[in-house]
Order: C-alpha cells, then structure tokens, then sequence
C-alpha cells in the first residue's frame, strides 16, 4: 500500500476510534486536569466579586443542540451566582432556551441546595423574541419588554423585580449562546451602549471570530466552550459534566491531530508520486 | 444499572438514529431527521403564536391601539404570495430590516470599528515578551492581509512586493485552520454529551 491511501480511511472506521475513545475515559477517567484560562478566570472574576443582591442578568441562548457543551457551563455559573446569593434575572433570547431552562435548573436546584428563592433570589423571564430588539428592550425597559415570567405572572407582583426596572440595576450581563447574532448583541446592546460589565460563552468553533471582543475589553470574560466549561467547574470546586468529559476531548484531539498528520502524509505522498 | 425511563429510552433511540449516518445514510436516520424537523417546527409555530399573544395581542386586548401597527407591518409580509399585490411586503421588510440595521449600528460603530483599530493600533511592546512577540504578529498579519485585498493595483499581486500579500495568505490559512480545528472541537464535545447520556443516563455503565 502506498503512503497515499492512509488519506483514505474508511467513514466507519474514524467514527468507530472517536465513539470507543469517546467511551473508554468515561468509563475509567484518565483525571488530566483543565489548566485554567485568563478569559475563564475573568469570567469568574467578574461574578465573584459582586456583593450579595447584586444582580446578573444571565442569558439562555442556545437549544437542545448547544446543551452538551453550554448546558454544563449554565449550571457552573448559575451555582456560582447562588453561592454568593446574586438575584439573577434568567431570558432566553434563543427560541429552544425555554425548553432548556428546567433542565438547567433540575442541576442548579436552587431552592434545595442554596435556599434561593424563586421571584425573590431568581426569575425566569422566557423566550423573549427579536434577538437585539429584545436586549435592547430588556435593558431599556424590562418591565415592558417582559411584563410577565416564563409562568405567565405579572413580574410586577415578584419582589426582586420590584428594584430591578433597567439596565442601572443590573451589575453583570453573562450569556451563554450557539448564535453569532446573539454573542454580538450582548457586546452591542450591553457593553457598547450602557457599559455594563458583559460576559460572554460560546461554541469553541465560534472562538476565532468572536475572541477580539475579548481582546479589547468589550467582554470582561469570556468562556470558550465545553474546555472553558470544564475551567469554571474546577473554579468553583464542584465538577460536573464538563470535567467528566475532558479526557475524552483531549483523546478525541489527538486522534483528530493523527488523522491531520495522516491526511498530510498521503497529500504528500500523492503529490511526490504525480512529480515523478 | 440501566434506565427504566420511557423518555430516556425515546432519547437514547433518538440519539443511536442520528449517530448511524456516519456509516451509512438510512431509514433509521431518516426517521430521526424529520421527527427532529417536525417538532422543532411545530415548537416554532407554538412559540409564535404564543409570542404574538404575548407581546402584541395582550397589549391590543389592553386598549393600546398603537400595537396596531406591528400586527399590520406583520400581515404586510404575507402579500409576498399575493400576485398584484406582492409589492406590499417590501414595507415590512423595509420596517425590519430598518430597525435591525438602526439598533446594530449604534453599538457595531464602537465595538466593530474603534475599538477594534485602537487595539490593532496599539504599542508594540507589551508587558511580557509573550504579548510582545503577539502584538509584532497582530500588527505584520493585519497589514500583509489587508494587502491580499487590494484589486485595485496589479503590481502589489504580481511585482517585487508580492511577498506582502503571500504572507497575508498564510496568516488567514492559519486562521482558517484553527477555526476548522474548533470547529472540529465543538462537533465532539457536543457529541460526547450524548455519549456521556447513553453510558451515564441509559445504560448505567458511568458512575452519576
């Protein structure tokens, strides 16, 4: 066989290696570690030093489909704002985040685990439509933007709204989304026009693009998917998911990284061949 | 020990579906594929409704006539079926796309532009020999890119300053390689969720 074909690996076979890499660390973990990240710490930062009833208002903007990567990272800092007892103010500017809401909370479990109580430590809002039309509405006039929660009740009659009208009421913007629109908005709507202090998480695929905002100070932190996720669990001492599935990124990585060698090695050797 | 959960087992189904088109395309997945395609759009058209109940209608109920407008500006986009009367949806879209571009400027200008400039502007030589060696890369990369997209003078592509744009093309086939690399990174670790459910959830096998 020439050095060519090994760029020819059988669909079956490379999914085979990931779903058996994917499978062997989880059931006997390797325990390597996430070393901690300046954005991840920054995120943390910008959560740990708000004094307790300070608010955060925390956006939902992912689906089912973001949940594996960006559900862990919700929990881990939906935890860390409960420890500290912040009133957060929970939307979803993503249709699916609703729907993603329980499943959230069925982990954080606020009210068993840190006494919290709902309308009066937390709020969920719902689905609020229009991407920045809804963040601008939010931060502008939150009362009328969403006058009543995800249950259909009058935010009016919940007493933790009763202080929190606008964006001069809230400390922290934190997000977590899959859409580009939304990661943009949040520095648009909350960083550029009322200088709130805006976090923001995302898929690590969007990293690349959306990083800069980071790098100039627009977001105050910034955590790079499922890595950033795992990052805040070992920040806030209880790991989660996130943690449980670092082997298998760092396995997975390196086969990925072998069949990048691979592929070379055969467009090389397929291309040495063609000369001669 | 494994789940006894009808919906974790509808899950897990769900889930083994659409992870067999990587062998091969199928009936199995084609079922999975369009059931996902049927309920995401009847939550879309559930959640539409209940957001024009909720935020337009609920007003309209409540005496606030100017909530008219929307509900109109809304009907306007449906006249893009009509065959006379196409032309009136283009108000609706003008409305949208308006408002949009009106609301993402404002913060786009700061965040897109200035800062942006500033930051690739800045000084050179940065607190760490690090941050010094990335602001020298940000800096040369930026300039050399910048010149891969000058059309307008043919010498800069072809005469003694080519090097410019060549070195331009492989700072941005870097990028586009660490982008593919997470891409590639957020597929598996969006996948090894739904590993982590099928060992953990259903089958027993992973300690909670």
């Amino acid at each position: 066989m020439g050095l060519e074909k090994v760029g020819a690996l059988p669909r079956w076979l490379v999914m085979t290696i990931v779903v058996v890499l994917m499978a062997i660390p989880l059931i006997k973990p390797l325990g390597i570690l996430p070393v901690i990240s300046e954005s991840t710490m920054d995120y943390y930062n910008a959560i740990d030093q708000l004094k307790p009833g300070d608010v955060v208002l925390f956006d939902i903007g992912f689906g089912s489909g973001g949940y594996p990567t960006l559900g862990p990272a919700s929990i881990a800092i939906l935890r860390h704002c409960f420890s500290k007892d912040l009133k957060v103010v929970i939307m979803a500017t993503q249709q699916e985040g609703a729907v993603i809401y329980p499943l959230i909370m069925d982990k954080v479990k606020p009210e068993e685990v840190y006494g919290a109580k709902y309308g009066e430590d937390y709020v969920f809002l719902g689905y609020i439509a229009g991407v920045q039309t809804a963040m601008a509405a939010v931060l502008g006039d939150l009362h009328s933007a969403a006058p009543v929660d995800y249950t259909g009740k009058s935010i009016d009659t919940l007493p933790m709204m009763a202080n929190i009208k606008n964006a001069d009421d809230i400390d922290v913007v934190a997000y977590l989304t899959t859409a580009g629109e939304i990661a943009e908005g949040w520095v648009y709507q909350a960083y550029s026009r009322y200088k709130k202090t805006t976090c923001g998480g995302w898929l690590s695929m969007m990293t690349p693009s959306l990083k800069p905002y980071y790098d100039t100070g627009a977001l105050t932190g910034m955590l790079d998917g499922i890595r950033g996720a795992a990052e805040y669990e070992k920040l806030i001492g209880e790991p989660g998911d996130a943690m449980k599935t670092t082997d298998i990124l760092n396995l997975t990585q390196l086969w990925v990284l072998i069949l990048v060698i691979l592929g070379n090695i055969a467009f090389f050797a397929a291309r040495g061949k063609e000369v001669s | 020990m494994i789940a006894t959960d009808i919906s974790i087992w509808i899950a897990a189904f769900f889930t083994i579906a659409a992870t067999s088109y990587v062998f091969k395309d199928n009936i199995i997945f084609k079922f999975a594929e369009y059931t996902f395609i049927g309920v995401a759009a009847g939550h879309a058209l559930v959640m539409g409704v209940e957001n024009v109940k909720k935020y337009g209608w609920s007003h309209l109920k409540g005496g606030e006539i100017i909530y008219i407008i929307p509900f109109i500006v809304g009907v306007l986009l449906y006249f893009r079926y009509h065959p006379t009367y196409y032309w009136l949806y283009r108000y609706g879209i003008a409305f949208l796309v308006g408002q949009g571009i009106g609301l993402s400027m404002r913060g786009m200008v700061h965040t897109d532009f200035i800062k942006q400039i500033a930051a690739t502007a800045g000084p050179l030589v940065a607190e760490t020999a690090l941050g010094t060696l990335n602001t020298i890369i940000i800096f040369i990369l930026t300039i050399t890119s910048l010149t891969h997209f000058i059309f307008t003078v043919k010498q800069v592509h072809i005469g003694t300053m080519s090097w410019l744009p060549k070195i331009g093309r492989y700072g941005m086939l870097l990028a586009f390689g660490a982008a593919f690399g997470n891409t590639v990174m957020t597929r598996f670790s969006q996948y090894q969720g739904r590993m982590l459910f099928l060992l953990r959830d259903w089958l027993g096998i992973v300690a909670p």
